[in-house]
């Protein structure tokens, strides 16, 4: 997978404790909740019900917080979400 | 159009000629909205030299109008803003990002291009190729969602709705009384056909992992 490898070679990036952020997928119209759960499973490795809890986040709250960490790690979830179609965002974490 | 289904490990759906041509044209719409490359410049027909393409050459006029317009909604939707709220994160992250989406987009796009140029109804996508054609056709319908202007789970119920009213006042000749948008309602049954077919794409993907597992 290739989450997986992107992480290892961020490994190395200082990311503060006490500033962590968030990364976070909105709900829109087009993309299918098949879909939305098989990425969810295949790019943060979720098993399927911890994808469906999310994809149901997504679909009846309006978003979910798939992701929480370093500001570079959340880019790189963000950019992969992008990547799939799935409309992502990434904030300090509390804002 | 039959949906994908399994053949012997490799996802296979049908379409006919003209089918085949429109999705073919608007994948390449799409590509070149993207990046201002031409998929297979002079190796398909032109629209309009199919037999009863007139129509459809219109409707998809007006799309290649739309995405042509200067800041397009619709390039927006495949290159979002990373941070809505914080401009300085939103822009480095696009500074960062936005070359290598675009491409990995175009590129997934031309694949599916080319799938759709082989000779024959058969639209076949590898195993390999099926998670990649699957966000292709994300990035495809996110374009005509943005065209038929779909923002809420609401918008796309009422487009289904629409296209019922539509195809029943067509069928009964009742179009001119109920003022029909002929170009919206055929790009929406577009919209639902790339739906449909995406849907059984995953349906094989969710499927073939499935297998996996249980090895």
């Amino acid at each position: 997978m290739s989450f997986e490898e992107q992480y290892e070679s961020e490994g190395a990036v200082a990311t503060r404790p006490d500033d962590p952020w968030v990364a976070i997928v909105w709900n829109d119209p087009v993309n299918l909740m098949s879909y939305v759960v098989y990425v969810f499973q295949k790019h943060f490795g979720f098993a399927r019900h911890e994808a469906e809890a999310h994809m149901r986040e997504v679909h009846e709250l309006g978003k979910s917080v798939v992701a929480s960490g370093g500001r570079e790690q959340m880019e790189i979830h963000v950019q992969a979400m992008h990547g799939y179609g799935l409309w992502a965002t990434l904030q300090r974490s509390g804002e | 159009m039959r949906a994908f289904e399994d053949r012997d490990g490799v996802a296979v759906a049908e379409l006919d000629e003209q089918e085949r041509m429109v999705v073919a044209r608007i994948v390449a719409d799409v590509g070149l909205m993207l990046s201002g490359e031409t998929f297979g410049m002079g190796d398909t027909p032109p629209l309009d030299t199919l037999q009863g393409a007139d129509a459809i050459l219109g409707y998809l006029r007006g799309l290649e109008e739309f995405l042509a317009e200067p800041g397009d909604p619709a390039v927006l939707r495949l290159l979002p803003n990373a941070a809505p709220t914080d401009r300085e994160v939103s822009d480095e992250f696009r500074r960062l990002t936005e070359g290598d989406l675009r491409q990995l987009k175009v590129d997934r796009l031309r694949v599916m291009w080319q799938q759709l140029s082989e000779d024959g109804p058969e639209w076949e996508v590898t195993a390999e190729d099926a998670l990649a054609t699957a966000s292709a056709l994300t990035d495809v319908r996110l374009v005509l969602a943005s065209r038929l202007s779909l923002e809420t789970d609401e918008d796309a119920e009422r487009l289904h709705t629409e296209i019922e009213l539509a195809t029943h006042a067509l069928a009964t000749d009742e179009d001119r009384e109920l003022d029909v948008d002929h170009e919206r309602v055929w790009l929406g049954m577009l919209y639902q056909a790339l739906t449909w077919l995406q849907d059984s794409l995953v349906e094989f993907l969710m499927a073939a992992d499935g297998e996996d597992s249980h090895e």
